[in-house]
Formats: C-alpha cells, sequence, structure tokens
C-alpha cells in the first residue's frame, strides 16, 4: 500500500499458479490453483496433512516451491522490499522468543520494515494487550499469543493477511472479537485468507470458500453456493473431503 | 536491519547472562591476581600466567554462545519464521545478524579481557608476579589477539548455529574447535603435531603475539599469517551458513 502499485489490477490479489511441493516422494502441495480476492475473507479448509500451512509458507517465501508459482500483489513475496507493509501474516502462535517481552517482540518487527514505533503501541491495543505489553511472552496464554500474532500481522497496515487458525485458544469473547475483525478488515477492502477446522465459525466469518484435500484443490467458491447446494457449510465440507481424509478414525 | 537484529539479541535474558558470564573473569582474574600476590610476597617472585589469557576460555565459551543463540533461538522457538516474512532477503538477514553479533561480542571481549589485565597490574602492584614482566605495548598484541578470537569464536557459533539449527550441537562444535581437537593435535605423528597443532583455534592466539604456543610447542605462523588463519575459520563457517540459509526452507 506504499507507491503506485505495479500492477493496479493485481493489487491485493493472492494468485496460487500449479503450486506443486514435495518433500521426498510426499506432495505436500500438488498442482494446486486457486485466487483469493480482496474485500472478501477467504476461507481455508481442508483435513490435517492436505497442504494449507505449506501453502501459506509457500505464499509467504519461507518454502520454495517444486514447480509453479504464488503471487501477492502480483509479484512473488520473496522481491517485496518492506514485506510487512504488503501482507501480514500469522502461521504460529506459539513462535515468541519466551524471555522477550510483547512490545519488544514487535518493535524488532517494525524495524525491520521502517515501521513508525507508534504502530507497535496502536496494535497492542487494538488486540487488547496493551496492559502486558513489557511482560515475557512466555508466560502468555494461547489466547494472549493469538492476540500478539494478530498485532504483527496488522502491524505494517497490510493490505493482505493471511491467518493460519488464529482461533484456537481463544475465549469466547476472543472468538468472537476476531470474527467481527476479519469482517471488518475484508470491509475495508483488504484480502484475508483464513484457515480454521471450526465450520460454524468459518460459515460465520467467510465469504468465500477454498477447500483442499491431499494438496489438491477439491473446490473453489462462496460460501453461499456450498450452504445451498449442501444443508451446512459442515455438511458440505463433510461430503467434499469423504475422500481426502489423510487422518482419520475408521468409519 | 541492524536495529532490528541489535534489538533482538538484547531484548533476550540469555545475552545479558551470557556477557555477565564473560563478564565473571574479571572477578576471576583480581582473585587469581591476589592469590599470586600473595605468592609473590612469600616467595620474593613468581612466574604466574596472566589471568586474561588464563581464563580466556570462559570469555570464548560465553561469547559464542551469544552467536550461537542468535540463530539457533530462533530455529527453537520458531521465531525464523516471522524473521523471514519480515526480512525474506536472506543474505541480507544473516548479514545483519553476522554484523551484530560480531559487534556485540567483540566490545564485551575487549572490556573484559582489558579490565581484568588492568586490574590484574593494579593489584600486582611493583610485585615480580611473572604476567607484569613486560610493558603494556609488549602484551598488547597477545590482548588484541585474544579479542579477535572471541569475535571469530561468536561468528564461528552463528555459523555452525544456522548449519546445525541446534543450539547442542553448534555448542558441541565449537567446544569440539575449542578443546578437543587442540588437545588431538599433539599426538599426531611428528611433523604433523606441529603443523596441525599450529592451525588449531586456540594456538592462534599466542602465535599472533609471536610467542611459543605452549612450554613444549614452538609457534610455526608468522603474526600476520595466524591472524589469517583465525579469520580463516570465521569466514569459513560463514560462507558455509550463508550457502545453507539461502536456499534451506524455514
Amino acid at each position: 500500500m506504499c507507491g503506485a502499485p505495479a500492477f493496479p489490477d493485481r493489487e491485493g490479489v493472492i494468485e496460487v499458479k500449479q503450486l506443486t511441493k514435495r518433500y521426498g516422494r510426499a506432495r505436500a502441495v500438488d498442482d494446486l490453483s486457486f485466487t483469493v480476492q480482496p474485500g472478501h475473507v477467504t476461507g481455508f479448509l481442508g483435513p490435517n496433512g492436505a497442504g494449507k500451512s505449506t501453502t501459506m509458507r509457500l505464499i509467504l517465501g519461507l518454502d520454495t516451491p517444486t514447480s509453479g508459482e504464488a503471487l501477492v500483489n502480483g509479484r512473488r513475496y520473496a522481491t517485496l522490499g518492506r514485506p510487512l507493509h504488503e501482507v501480514g501474516a500469522l502461521l504460529d502462535a506459539n513462535a515468541l522468543h519466551p524471555t522477550r517481552s510483547a512490545y519488544n517482540h514487535l518493535l524488532w518487527m517494525a524495524r525491520s520494515n521502517g515501521i513508525d514505533p507508534v504502530r507497535v503501541a496502536e496494535v497492542l491495543e487494538q488486540v487488547g494487550l496493551a496492559g502486558v505489553a513489557r511482560k515475557k511472552a512466555g508466560g502468555f496464554s494461547l489466547g494472549m499469543k493469538q492476540r500478539l500474532g494478530i498485532a504483527a500481522a496488522l502491524l505494517g497496515d497490510p493490505g493482505v493477511l493471511l491467518f493460519d487458525e488464529p482461533v484456537n485458544g481463544l475465549d469466547p469473547d476472543g472468538v468472537r472479537w476476531i470474527r467481527d475483525l476479519m469482517r471488518s478488515l475484508a470491509a475495508e477492502g483488504r484480502t484475508v485468507l483464513l484457515s480454521s477446522h471450526l465450520m460454524s465459525e468459518m460459515a460465520l466469518t467467510a465469504d468465500r470458500i477454498v477447500i483442499v484435500g491431499r494438496g489438491r484443490l477439491i473446490v473453489e467458491t462462496s460460501v453461499k453456493d456450498l450452504t445451498e447446494r449442501y444443508d451446512s457449510l459442515e455438511s458440505a465440507y463433510l461430503a467434499l473431503t469423504a475422500g481426502s481424509v489423510e487422518y482419520g478414525a475408521a468409519r | 536491519m541492524i536495529a532490528s537484529e541489535w534489538l533482538k539479541l538484547r531484548s533476550v535474558s540469555s545475552t545479558r547472562y551470557a556477557i555477565g558470564a564473560a563478564a565473571l573473569v574479571i572477578v576471576l582474574g583480581a582473585v587469581w591476581s591476589f592469590y599470586v600476590g600473595t605468592l609473590a610476597d612469600a616467595r620474593g617472585s613468581i612466574r604466574a600466567a596472566a589471568p586474561e589469557e588464563g581464563f580466556l576460555p570462559l570469555v570464548q565459551i560465553s561469547l559464542a554462545l551469544v552467536g550461537v543463540l542468535a540463530v539457533t533461538a530462533e530455529y527453537g522457538t520458531g521465531t525464523i519464521r516471522p524473521s523471514l516474512t519480515a526480512v525474506p532477503r536472506r543474505r541480507a538477514l544473516l548479514a545483519a545478524k553476522a554484523t551484530v553479533v560480531a559487534a556485540a561480542t567483540t566490545l564485551p571481549a575487549l572490556a573484559v579481557i582489558f579490565i581484568t589485565h588492568a586490574v590484574s597490574h593494579l593489584i600486582a602492584g611493583d610485585r615480580a608476579v611473572g604476567y607484569n614482566a613486560g610493558s603494556f605495548g609488549d602484551d598488547l598484541p597477545l590482548l588484541l589477539g585474544s579479542v579477535l578470537s572471541v569475535t571469530v569464536l561468536a561468528l564461528v557459533g552463528l555459523g555452525l548455529g544456522v548449519v546445525t539449527r541446534s543450539t547442542a550441537a553448534a555448542v558441541g562444535s565449537v567446544v569440539g574447535l575449542l578443546f578437543v581437537l587442540p588437545g588431538i593435535a599433539p599426538y599426531l605423528p611428528q611433523p604433523w603435531n606441529v603443523r596441525v597443532g599450529a592451525w588449531m583455534l586456540p594456538n592462534l592466539v599466542p602465535q599472533i603475539a609471536g610467542e611459543r604456543i605452549s612450554t613444549r610447542l614452538d609457534g610455526l605462523l608468522p603474526p600476520a599469517a595466524a591472524v589469517a588463519v583465525l579469520a580463516g575459520y570465521a569466514l569459513v563457517a560463514l560462507v558455509a551458513a550463508f550457502l545453507v540459509f539461502e536456499r534451506r526452507d524455514a
């Protein structure tokens, strides 16, 4: 969101194109293509091991694809100069140094991307952690760590946001807060890609849905479409992924 | 980016503990100096080792740990992912880490080694305790060589930390370079014991000062070559780190 975008029509768009990631012989992501548009919350669903987290890591340039590519704002993530201004991500809320304070955790990020330290106080206030800003992150509950991770994603005021399971560990107040936050971020015209296993919550939060199984795309559609064809998002999910569950009890 | 890495390093308690452990050498050096002072009073004169040299391994290990943890703590806690998300240019990130580690270990090493030297001379006074036989100018190459060895070990620790992603493996390798390999070298058949021994990391410091490696072992490398070999340890570890870090999935 700084300066004129290089590709105006691709501003805020996440494009996953024929993306494949192999680890040894296992295909974590297998010829996966989908597009995430701005202005919506897009739910990213799939059974455990379906490749959701791997796809997010590939979008963020943390892992190198075996083939295919993932683009944000029309560019590969690794080529972004100050990426936190364009993309915010929460992958793992536990990725914190236990003896570093919440404030310092956000401040090193701010400094690495030339973000005004004032933003650190702002996002801490926004996620409700201002009172424990100077406390060591090691003492935080999972819910507090999720809030800190969300603060980190919002730090650079990015147009594109990725959240991997942000609801885990939050109390009912927190779950409601996340839902409202996701919807308001999308309403501001941002792109929100959100993974979760909580179908009822996803039905309330997302407008668009991407479902993957065994690394492949199962469906890319709207929540409305799915709930019309099946009676609920949960039924739709269970029917569509029935053949792709890798780790499940015998039925 | 340097400011960001500097904040990362100073905002965790392990860095403070490691520098504190290195600073303990000042206290140990003072105790040693008092002890040899009383011996000198009793015997007239003695030949005691300088405490900043005798306790140098403690400074080296403590501050090498700063280099190791600068990166293995990131892998251990998972913060390597937010780090690479914030700075996807990996070479730049590692270069910033190396710069910060070099500064954050060289300055404490300089302070600890020179303060220990000064305190030990103050305590010795005009008694002949051996380590105060030469002038400050005579001691300077050894003092600076000692500081350089700490910087090199911290960078070697950083490099091994990147390659192994494990605190235990990286610290183990540093201990190997500092204590195990130099202990094995003398048992090689002649003349390899001297040739290999001269390249061992702890033996480079006396060679930088143009001194004998030990009472039994002469130096082999001229001072400039010893400096180059010492720097070479850091260079090799960092080149390996850059090659691995550039390509590896995080």
